[in-house]
């Protein structure tokens, strides 16, 4: 028996079942995660498939029909422009979900490489790493994000970064802890003792154990900075062409309008909190599914 | 030559203000193949002096500030990161107390055992993942080429320190350090994981140094045994000298505290009384004095030195015939030794430095009980700083109990 299980493992390709393998397993079992997910994949598809789905162009007059209420014809209803509220949040997803996504991207990468700097390595690193961005943490987040784009001009990159500004040092005060606790951790010291070199500590020991957090935490930032894009939208920032479909935007100049169209704040609001909600779910999600501890 | 000399070993935690004397010289050797006890409670410097010869002291507080560790020609207290992270693992190898978080949970035993192998060996994943199946088989974990895509979270207490173990044998090291190996586990399982480790290490030839509190432990393990308190070696001899008669009052106390089957009848355990002194403090005087019964007044101001049982030409460090040492000014003798306490005629255990002994000897009008009986009193001012001060001893001597005297 041993001598076929033998023969059958080493068949086997390897890493049919890693770390990844069993999160996603054990994600495929989560059902509020499912959900979240199932909310940020219709979202990614409608804001894909926008220009085959929207019933309009975003920007395109229907006649006469201002502020006309939900119908077979106009889903959503139109705004004060005759413009298809429903095709114009399809669009708007594009740019929700990318400067969203990018956003965290860029987050992540500027505040966990401070942070793991800081944290595998200490000392004077640390110190001054950590300073700086104490400093960053102190400046409320949307005040950062409005002075980056004040500073750089308005346009959907300046807006990508400066998102990305407000998240990274929340990042790397995250990483640093995680990294701080893994050095001293009792398989880091095993590893070392082992030989292990300081790269692979870093990258194979103690990075995949600081991920976690990072992972979950990146998730919920999506939800945020969704909501900082609509956010600067809202506050006259987003894109430079204030016709453009935008969430925020949108939502601005719904407000002014609000008891004629109440319908305007109400589908612009829905798809901010529930991409939100989406991103949530799914954070709280991987966060059980990236803990092999919790495997049931 | 010895494989490991490790020599006059100082090590130091500096924090905040303090510095804490971890190791205070330390020196001891090691021949190939031989096993060796470290012996001793809790922060007496066993794990410090294994981490410290391994370069694997936490940093930046702590720092070997003294001495060499000479492993097969090298110090490795002065070998570069790089070279010492060649020896570590292939040279030596390690296992640590808790084999619940000594492995990454993150990573598979295959990822983890194949990791080590190819960290030193340049060799393909397929030869190290036979060769992890091998080691396994060798540690008692039945199904090993399926246990190997099992996370350590799958595994027991007791595998994953046979784990650990076939991971510290996996390039066949010279000397493998074993810190408390046993103490999370089980007892049933503890025997298990002793007599895997007692039989790998002597199948190989590799030389073992077992970190213990547990004088149980090392008494069927190892060879020799050194015997640490407050970061010094207090006594070392071979277990079989050592159990059959201990020279410094401390190894008395271990053996006292411990209960023996083989007596005839239960005898009465002795604790060591007080705690370890505060390793805060430069350490004055034998560290042990504080708690000792049969401590001098010289036990107080000067530490002594390892000096070797009866008049010896030669003093032979490693191996069956190593001398027999012992830091002690005031040894017990043999009946004591066995008895567990001071047995001489008045013996009093001197009184720490700064407190003045009144003898109130040849008074007529004292009552005879009290003709005996020592005062002490505490002097009002400080004593020098750093010298441990015992507590109150007793009342101020005008009362009738007589117990006053007795050693504590």
């Amino acid at each position: 028996m041993a001598a076929t299980t033998t023969a059958a493992n080493l068949a086997q390709p390897r890493a049919s079942r890693g770390l990844w393998g069993d999160a996603a397993r054990r994600l495929l079992r989560n059902g509020p995660a499912l959900i979240g997910l199932a909310i940020i994949a219709i979202f990614v598809i409608a804001a894909i498939l926008a220009p085959v789905i929207a019933p309009f162009e975003p920007l395109q007059r229907d006649g006469s029909q201002v502020f006309k209420p939900p119908s077979a014809t106009h889903l959503m209803g139109t705004d004060r422009q005759a413009r298809d509220v429903f095709s114009r949040i399809l669009f708007g997803a594009q740019i929700s979900l990318l400067v969203g996504v990018v956003s965290v991207i860029m987050g992540v990468a500027m505040g966990g490489t401070v942070g793991a700097i800081a944290g595998a390595f200490g000392g004077k690193a640390d110190a001054v790493l950590m300073r700086t961005v104490d400093v960053l943490l102190a400046i409320p987040g949307i005040l950062l994000a409005i002075g980056i784009v004040v500073w750089l001009d308005r346009g959907l990159v300046q807006i990508m970064f400066a998102v990305a500004a407000t998240n990274a040092p929340i990042f790397a005060r995250i990483l640093r802890g995680s990294m701080l606790a893994l050095r001293e951790s009792d398989y880091v010291t095993a590893a070392r003792s082992m030989g292990a070199s300081t790269g692979r500590l870093l990258l194979r020991h103690m990075l995949p154990n600081a991920l976690t957090p990072i992972i979950v935490a990146s998730t919920l930032a999506l939800a945020t900075a969704i909501i900082d894009v609509a956010g600067l939208g809202f506050l006259g920032l987003g894109p430079p062409d204030p016709r453009t479909a935008e969430w925020g935007t949108m939502l601005t100049g719904a407000t002014s309008f609000y008891r004629q169209a109440p319908w305007i704040i109400f589908f612009t609001g829905a798809a901010i909190s529930v991409s939100a909600i989406g991103f949530n779910l799914l954070g709280d999600g991987l966060r059980e599914s990236l803990d092999p501890r919790l495997k049931r | 030559m010895a494989l490991l000399a490790v020599e006059d070993l100082v090590v130091r935690f500096r924090t905040h203000g303090s510095v804490v004397h971890a190791v205070n010289g330390v020196s001891f050797e090691l021949a190939a193949g031989e096993t060796l006890g470290l012996v001793g409670e809790s922060g007496c410097g066993k794990s410090v002096t294994s981490l410290a010869m391994m370069g694997l002291l936490p940093k930046p507080a702590g720092r070997v500030e003294g001495g060499r560790v000479m492993f097969d020609g090298l110090d490795l207290v002065t070998l570069s990161e790089r070279d010492l992270r060649d020896i570590r693992g292939r040279e030596i190898a390690m296992i640590f107390q808790d084999p619940m978080t000594s492995l990454n949970p993150v990573l598979t035993i295959e990822e983890q055992m194949v990791e080590t192998i190819q960290a030193h060996k340049k060799t393909t994943h397929d030869d190290a993942r036979k060769r992890a199946i091998e080691l396994l088989t060798m540690v008692g974990i039945p199904r090993p080429e399926n246990r190997l895509k099992s996370y350590p979270h799958e595994f027991s207490g007791g595998m994953r320190q046979r784990v650990m173990i076939a991971i510290a044998l996996a390039l066949e090291p010279r000397l493998m350090i074993a810190d408390e190996p046993t103490t999370a586990l089980d007892v049933t399982i503890q025997a298990q994981v002793l007599e895997l480790l007692s039989r790998l290490t002597t199948d190989s030839d590799t030389a073992l140094i077992l970190i213990t509190h547990d004088l149980g432990v090392v008494a069927g393990m190892t060879q020799r045994i050194n015997v640490m308190y407050a970061g010094f070696v207090v006594e070392t001899a071979t277990t079989v000298d050592l159990f059959e008669r201990p020279w410094h009052p401390y190894t008395v106390g271990l053996l006292h505290s411990i209960p023996r089957l083989d007596e005839e009848r239960p005898e009465q355990l002795i604790p060591i009384e007080g705690v370890p002194p505060d390793q805060r403090r430069e350490p004055v005087g034998c560290p042990f004095a504080p708690r000792c019964a049969w401590r001098l007044d010289v036990c107080w101001t000067d530490n002594p030195p390892l000096t070797p049982v009866g008049l010896v030409g030669r003093v032979t460090t490693t191996g069956s015939g190593a001398t027999h040492r012992f830091a002690c000014h005031n040894p017990p003798t043999a009946e004591e030794a066995a008895a567990g306490r001071p047995l001489r005629d008045g013996f009093v255990a001197a009184a720490p430095p700064g407190t003045v002994i009144e003898r109130l000897v040849g008074a007529d009008d004292v009552a005879p009980a009290a003709a005996e009986e020592v005062a002490l009193f505490e002097m009002p001012e400080p004593g020098a700083k750093g010298l441990p001060v015992e507590p109150d001893a007793g009342g101020t001597g005008d009362d009738d109990d007589a117990s006053q005297g007795r050693p504590t």
